[in-house]
């Protein structure tokens, strides 16, 4: 079969794994216990799980692979970080030997290989891209659509990032700063906050940088949330009021117990294929946990879109090269092929239903 | 009582269910030897135990397969492979008599017994690629990853024995793989096929072997009670030589060219 693209991901919960798990023993099986999946799973070596079809809008269609690097949910921490990439690499490795022509990085595979390409195995059959600008099109675009919902202003409001020099903070830093008030900046990694804040001033926009969230001047009113956590344990405790809070990472960044009472938090970084998809075997709603149909994460839609497109080319590599006009001519691309902005949605389900939403103001191309 | 490890049996000397400790001293051992006798000897008397039974049931495996091959060269192959399977079981028993136990071995034991009845069942219809399936991808593809997980925590030359002889178990996989392939080339889904049916009887048996419990009952090679929750002694675990034998597997049969997707599924359905 030929392959024209292939996702690499893993799963960002126990439960997660252990859904797709009890489709892979099938119904003649009983689910294993959490205890078993957590002795089982990390000795599994990264490899496809599922075949995917993607359908365009157009009629076309492109078929691939989706390969699961099978890091344990517990084991996203920086303690193993060289295992992680070495299984990131294995499932490249995997791609490649299917011939896959294009494959995303999907969550931390992205993030542990994003500065680090010179890792992945060297085939020419296969090229990579962390997908990273296309989630950050669906990012600045759930942003823009949330203010419209809720009847804000995204002018005259204060931008906080947090995760902001890592690939899609930067990238969502770029492209919404110069539509803001202020931009404040949140990452760990003090030298990079500099430049990244320097480079934005130099447009005349008006930046705070911290590596702490308290010394900021003002509470910001839209929030991304684009920071690498191994798990959902960010606090916001210094926000405006009914603040606007895109919830970007994988895993999520949010914690359960973060209070935030009248802020309106939704799920970012997410399309919709609306020409369909199917997988084989029947992993909808496992693999794609979201509680619309054939919703996906924007890294791994970007693999779909440009094999859609025909289009196989390392897209987005590296850390810190997203700019505003290569998300715009991804989104267009995906847009072309009916791959749009997903319905926003958060832990307490869908949004819109509750907001009056303006017709198709999700698929909108036009940043 | 309340059940012990096996290394609190043997130190605190008294009689265990089934039997008393002294059973598990090789005959002839001196007093000073007993007294040396580390607290762990019991529990690696189990493992060699298992080791060499295996080791013994592939030397009759191949044995069995010279008897229907046909070229000379592949006869005197087979029986070289027997000869060094049996090598393998009398330097494990060595190792076991290096520290003070002796190994006994039970090819008729219940699950040994299965694993050689489906390669007898090979052999029957002279189903010369399915033999190989059996022992070099699955019965090794175990042996391996289990050898050299013992290997790493095993003390002195028991260690170097268990790593020499995973070693030597890979050369023979690698032999086996280059055959395989050219036939796998031949016809892929017959292959698959093939090697899926031989999949739900041996590896389902090994899967019982590796689980965390023997859910059947006693195994009929540990010399008394189960081993498995004493691994931990021994800074093993059951779960972590399944672990490492299915992924042993699985990159055997990915390197044999069968899809990823296709074999992920068959491990998932294991008996755990």
């Amino acid at each position: 079969m030929e392959v024209d693209f292939a996702l690499i991901g893993h799963q960002e919960s126990w439960r997660a794994a252990a859904d797709v798990l009890a489709v892979l023993r099938g119904p003649a099986h009983t689910p294993l216990p959490e205890e078993e999946i957590k002795d089982i799973l990390p000795w599994i070596p990264p490899r496809a799980v599922c075949h995917v079809e993607v359908r365009s809008i157009t009629g076309a269609r492109a078929r691939g692979l989706y390969i699961d690097s099978f890091i344990p949910p517990d084991r996203l921490e920086a303690a193993y970080v060289h295992e992680n990439i070495t299984r990131v690499r294995l499932a490249a490795a995997y791609a490649s030997n299917a011939k896959a022509k294009i494959v995303s990085l999907g969550g931390f595979s992205s993030i542990l290989i994003e500065g680090n390409f010179d890792q992945l195995p060297e085939r020419r059959d296969s090229l990579f891209t962390t997908g990273n600008t296309l989630t950050v099109g669906f990012i600045v675009q759930g942003i823009q659509k949330m203010c419209l919902l809720a009847g804000r202003e995204l002018r005259r409001s204060t931008l906080l990032i947090v995760g902001a020099t890592g690939d899609v903070g930067s990238g969502c830093a770029r492209c919404l700063a110069p539509t803001v008030r202020r931009v404040l900046l949140n990452a760990r990694n003090v030298e990079r906050l500099r430049r990244l804040g320097a480079e934005l001033a130099a447009e005349g926009i008006g930046v705070e940088i911290a590596t702490n969230l308290e010394r900021f001047s003002t509470a910001a009113d839209v929030v991304i949330c684009a920071a690498s956590l191994a798990s959902p344990s960010l606090l916001l405790n210094r926000i405006a009021p009914e603040a606007i809070v895109c919830d970007a990472g994988y895993p999520k960044n949010l914690s359960a117990s973060a209070e935030m009472p009248g802020a309106r938090v939704f799920f970012g970084g997410l399309g919709q294929v609306t020409g369909g998809m199917r997988f084989a075997p029947d992993f909808r709603g496992i693999l794609n946990r979201h509680p619309f149909p054939d919703v996906v994460q924007g890294c791994l839609l970007e693999a779909m879109a440009l094999a859609l497109e025909g289009r196989f080319e390392p897209f987005s590599q590296g850390r810190g090269f997203i700019t505003p006009e290569k998300v715009d001519e991804i989104r267009t691309i995906a847009a072309r092929h009916g791959i749009y902005l997903a319905p926003l949605y958060n832990g307490a389900g869908p949004l819109e239903d509750d907001l009056d939403c303006p017709m198709d103001c999700g698929r909108t191309v036009a940043g | 009582m309340t059940e012990m490890s096996k290394s609190q049996c043997r130190n605190d000397g008294v009689p265990c269910s089934g039997g008393v400790i002294e059973s598990l001293i090789r005959p002839g051992c001196t007093a000073t030897e007993r007294e040396s006798l580390s607290p762990s000897a019991p529990i690696w008397q189990d493992v060699l135990a298992q080791a060499v039974t295996g080791e013994l049931l592939a030397a009759m495996n191949y044995t069995s397969l010279s008897e229907i091959c046909d070229d000379p060269a592949e006869i005197a192959d087979a029986l070289e492979h027997a000869e060094g399977e049996r090598g393998h079981a009398t330097a494990f028993a060595a190792e076991g008599r290096k520290i003070g136990v002796e190994v006994i071995d039970n090819v008729n034991a219940r699950h040994w017994k299965r694993l050689r009845e489906v390669f007898l069942g090979c052999i029957a219809e002279r189903d010369f690629v399915g033999c190989l399936v059996v022992q070099e991808i699955m019965l090794e593809s175990f042996a391996v990853a289990s050898y050299a997980r013992v290997a790493m925590e095993a003390p002195g030359s028991l260690g170097k024995t268990f790593a020499r002889i995973a070693a030597e178990e890979e050369e023979h996989v690698d032999h086996a793989m280059a055959i395989l392939r050219a036939e796998r080339a031949l016809d892929p889904q017959h292959f698959d096929d093939k090697v899926h049916r031989l999949h739900l009887d041996v590896m389902t048996t090994l899967a019982k072997m590796l689980a965390k419990e023997c859910k059947d009952g006693h195994c009929e090679v540990c010399h008394e009670s189960c081993v498995k929750p004493s691994l931990s002694e021994v800074s093993l675990s059951a779960a972590e030589l399944r672990g490492a034998s299915l992924r042993q597997y699985l990159k055997t049969l990915d390197a044999l060219g069968l899809p990823g997707e296709v074999t992920l599924g068959w491990v998932a359905q294991l008996p755990v």
